[in-house]
């Protein structure tokens, strides 16, 4: 055991993580250079897109150190988005140490102190690393006082590389080698291996990525998930190099996947703990949670005939995305489609885009909103997804909404903006911590507030400077009420919002003049309303078209004629109907579109 | 399968491809004619083409003939009258045909009208645009004011059956100005207006770089103020565009909206022709220069196919919904040799819309219907 590290790389967007993680591979002859794709860990098309790792990985290495001696090194992939930190936490705990990857020109950011604290609390040895040294624009010096003064962890002797040039990677696995520990465990123990992360094969089904803790893991054995108490039979155990190779035990120490028959994703929840039936270990290992969605939206085909065909692809999706939720929802105004719940914006988006590129998916989404705890006159509380499920304003004692701390770093000169901004948004300060040049900002914040549009102004207030992280704090009662939009006297289920009273006058003037601009003209007029119970507090009229005909059409060439008549009608297909109104997609998303003045 | 009782009446159209200069708005096949036009050999293609096509339409007489373009005006009188006399040999025209010619409005031009009256020419459409020098000159036209006034005395003088063309919603325009350009071609007392609503047409130097033209509310206005002076001026409106005094709608557009055949010939040129048992549409190369090299050898169709039944209904709406009165209800069996109640779902909805009016006699657009012609088609389109 005393040859084997377990690290992970903790690092911002961008900061170069996958490329450090292909370089560290490429070195430990994981992959030959003709199989290696531009960055390995990173396997979904999207993810590369957006520079982002979604699912965990693992690399199973072996690396020749400048000793002599032969180390097997275990390479554990952790998301890097502030949606995702659960898993961070249980990959984090699968691990001896982590490589804290910081740009040696942009500096520490907010995900990579929230992630590192998490390895910090877990004890994990963190090791850190200024990567892109490269560039003209690094400045080490300066990094390394910002890491010393944010995370508080030495880091006079960084490491120091550019994972793009090669440079010092070397080095980086040397500092592995030497500083990070060696894992500590009981092989004779009964077993306990953690689940780092799990995803479904089309061929094997369930494959569950583990770090043994103690014990042996083999096929044939017997094993049971200690959370929900199902048993299984192991089928095959082995690494990853990252291609996968079988092996005949998984013993303490070790991380590597297992595959035991199992159907669906749900059965093999990522913090679990797997141990024998034959012989159980007495305790779970700790840190194991059920993820509950923060974020809802609904989720409806363009076309009603799409329904069935999106349900399909999202059950898919849930084949490999345990925390996606979804259920049937009607909504008056959209049809037929689904309520979903996120982790967060960030997962809201990864799964709009890959219904759309992935399963060629026409949706229309409603704007997100969070969950509220109702609680009724007579005593009971309830859950509310979906605003325009609110019961009715006599029947509720208290509406609770989720408070979040907020994590806010940013460079000093953008502090003004981004308080009056969290200001705007209901925020508490809480603390406002001075680290070099950069501002430690906590805040205590309504979800609500920030699922709307809070990431995009808060980049727009710091000019792309300020990074964020956020955690769930509590429910809070709140002076919340529901803002209905009316179209032509029809309430349209699906623009439903709930808002603090402060702000509803204001929030529903912005939106029914967002809307005026987004509704085209039709032939009649169209009156926008916003209304807080019967009470309208904003109206806005779409003046009727005057007309819409054709003024030249010859009998002779009508093909084009017909082609422009077919694409308004295509167009009027997208929209959706309210009443004898013709609504487009954009206008349910209105409320994200209102700039604030 | 299509079965017709009896082939709708037939219209001859020829184009004449070229053009002085391309306007800037115009997105019709014309070509700017660098040098001298080969009237020649075009008119002898135009022959050739006519020649090809007879088999289509055997024994078939022809109601009307159009000669449009580009501009027709440039061919010279006697290749004009060498044309129709061939057009005469080759084809039966039917007893007081209506044959017309698009003109433009300039000196040249209106210098060359007595002799395309004694060519055979009956009707004169004369695309005037504006009377304003200013619009004129916005609108990429050669022509002035004071040229298109000149004009419309000659033509008057020339034919008793001319039409003028005129454009509203002029980039710069006015209420005042739009109707002002109405009032003085109504009083050269022309047996017809067309009055039409300038749009940005893709490909176009406009569309390109669109001139700030009135908006939609603005525009509607000029349409009102229109079509209420060429009322009162005793000019009935029967189609979007087209007004004219009793006895004087143009026969050969008529026969497009009423859904009937007609033969195109030249560079672009739509043919629409009806069998017992089919319906085919045709169109003939664009480019002048391909086309006049193809004539000889066929290759100057540039495509054929025959409509299906949802083409037929649809394009049938298309075209006779513009008409003001639309069409009597067993006018559609006898275009298309389908049943109209293959529309019945689509009219209900239409007339739930108040878009469309139907009784035993006609089935018509309703004032609003008109005014909302491209929602009133769509509900023909199918999903």
């Amino acid at each position: 055991m005393q040859d084997i590290r377990n690290f992970s790389i903790i690092a911002h967007i961008d900061h170069g993580k996958s490329t450090l993680a292909d370089r560290i591979i490429e070195l430990c002859g994981g992959l030959s250079e003709r199989e290696m794709a531009a960055q390995v860990l990173d396997s979904m098309e999207l993810e590369r897109e957006r520079g982002i790792t979604i699912k965990a990985q693992t690399a199973a290495l072996r690396y020749t150190a400048r000793d002599g001696q032969i180390y097997r090194l275990n390479l554990i992939d952790t998301p890097g988005h502030v949606d995702f930190s659960y898993e961070v936490s249980r990959s984090l705990a699968a691990c001896e140490g982590a490589l804290l990857v910081v740009d040696a020109s942009q500096g520490v950011e907010a995900q990579s102190v929230a992630n590192c604290y998490t390895a910090i609390e877990q004890g994990v040895e963190v090791v850190p690393v200024l990567n892109k040294i490269d560039l003209p624009s690094a400045d080490p010096e300066r990094v390394i006082q910002e890491i010393e003064d944010i995370i508080g962890v030495e880091a006079t002797n960084a490491v120091r590389c550019s994972a793009k040039t090669g440079e010092g990677v070397e080095e980086v696995l040397e500092a592995v080698v030497a500083r990070i520990p060696p894992p500590k465990g009981d092989p004779a123990a009964p077993l306990k291996a953690l689940i780092i992360d799990s995803w479904f094969d089309n061929y094997v089904g369930v494959v569950m990525l583990v770090r043994v803790v103690d014990g042996v893991l083999r096929p044939k054995d017997k094993i049971r998930l200690m959370a929900t108490g199902a048993q299984y039979l192991c089928e095959q155990v082995g690494v990853f190099t990252p291609k996968s190779q079988s092996r005949e035990a998984l013993s303490a120490g070790e991380v590597g996947f297992v595959i035991a028959g199992i159907k669906e994703l749900k059965n093999a929840r990522v913090g679990d703990t797997v141990t024998l039936a034959s012989n159980p270990a007495s305790a779970p290992l700790p840190g194991f949670k059920e993820i509950k969605p923060q974020v809802f939206a609904g989720l409806y085909p363009v076309e009603s005939n799409q329904y069935d065909a999106l349900r399909d692809a999202l059950e898919k999706l849930r084949l490999n995305d345990a925390s996606l939720q979804f259920e049937p929802e009607v909504s008056q105004a959209l049809g037929f489609g689904f309520r979903c719940g996120f982790l967060g914006l960030l997962h809201m988006e990864i799964v709009q885009e890959r219904l759309e590129r992935e399963y060629d998916m026409d949706i229309i989404t409603t704007a997100p909103t969070v969950v509220y705890e109702v609680k009724t006159k007579a005593g009971e509380v309830l859950r509310v997804e979906n605003p325009s499920r609110l019961p009715e304003p006599s029947r509720i004692e208290e509406i609770r909404e989720p408070i979040i701390t907020t994590t806010i770093l940013l460079p000093q000169e953008y502090v003004g903006p981004v308080m009056t901004l969290c200001n705007g948004k209901r925020g508490a300060q809480k603390n406002m911590q001075y680290m070099g040049r950069q501002v430690m900002l906590t805040y205590e914040m309504p979800l609500n507030e920030v699922v709307m549009d809070f990431f995009d102004k808060l980049k727009s207030a710091s000019r792309g400077y300020a990074s964020l992280d956020y955690e769930f704090l509590e429910f809070r009662p709140a002076d919340l009420v529901k803002l209905d939009i009316l179209v032509n006297g029809e309430r349209v289920d699906a623009l439903s919002l709930i808002v603090h009273r402060a702000n509803s006058v204001h929030r529903g003037r912005e939106l029914v003049a967002k809307m005026r601009e987004l509704i085209p003209r039709q032939m009649f007029d169209v009156a926008i309303q916003a209304a807080i119970g019967a009470n309208i507090i904003a109206r806005e009229t779409v003046k009727a078209m005057r007309k819409n005909v054709l003024a030249k059409c010859y009998g002779g060439d009508i093909t084009r004629k017909k082609k422009l008549l077919e694409k308004q009608k295509e167009g009027k297909k997208r929209m959706k109907q309210v009443g004898n109104v013709e609504i487009p997609q954009e206008a349910f998303l209105a409320i994200l579109k209102v700039e604030d003045k | 399968m299509i079965r017709l009782q009896q082939l709708p009446p037939l219209a001859l159209y020829v184009h004449i491809p070229w053009c002085v200069r391309k306007c800037p708005y115009c997105d019709f096949n014309s070509h700017e004619a660098r040098g001298e036009v080969p009237q020649q050999a075009y008119v002898a293609a135009l022959i050739q083409d006519l020649e090809q096509a007879l088999p289509l339409i055997w024994g078939r007489k022809v109601c009307s003939v159009f000669f449009g373009g580009g501009t027709p005006s440039l061919l010279a009188p006697e290749w004009l009258d060498h044309l129709l006399s061939r057009i005469r040999a080759l084809l039966p025209l039917a007893y007081g045909a209506e044959i017309t010619l698009e003109a433009n409005p300039g000196t040249v031009e209106a210098a060359r009208f007595a002799a395309f009256r004694d060519a055979g020419i009956n009707r004169l459409s004369l695309g005037i645009q504006s009377f304003d020098d200013h619009h004129l000159e916005a609108l990429g036209r050669i022509h002035d004011g004071a040229e298109a006034r000149r004009a419309v005395e000659r033509a008057c003088a020339a034919f008793d059956n001319v039409n003028l063309d005129l454009m509203y919603a002029l980039p710069g325009q006015s209420v005042a100005q739009a109707l002002s350009d109405i009032r003085i071609a109504i009083d050269h007392g022309p047996q017809h207006i067309s009055a039409y609503h300038l749009t940005i047409e893709p490909n176009t130097t406009f569309h390109h770089r669109p001139p700030p033209v009135p908006d939609e509310d603005a525009a509607s206005v000029m349409q009102d103020a229109i079509e209420a002076a060429l009322d009162a001026a005793g000019y009935r409106q029967y189609e979007i565009s087209a007004f004219a005094r009793t006895g004087r709608q143009c026969r050969h557009n008529l026969n497009y909206w009423q859904f009937g055949d007609y033969l195109g010939i030249g560079a672009g040129a739509h043919s629409k022709l009806s069998f017992p048992d089919r319906i085919l549409r045709q169109a003939r190369t664009k480019h002048p220069q391909a086309y006049l090299s193809g004539v000889g050898s066929g290759r100057h169709i540039e495509s054929e196919r025959p409509l299906t039944r949802q083409d037929l209904g649809f394009e049938f709406m298309m075209n006779a919904l513009r008409l003001t009165h639309g069409f009597p209800p067993r006018l559609f069996m006898e275009r298309t040799g389908l049943p109209i109640s293959m529309l019945e779902r689509a009219m209900a909805e239409a007339q739930e819309k108040g878009l469309l009016l139907r009784d035993h006699q006609r089935i018509a657009p309703t004032p609003l219907g008109r005014r909302f012609l491209n929602e009133l088609l769509q509900i023909f389109l199918d999903d």
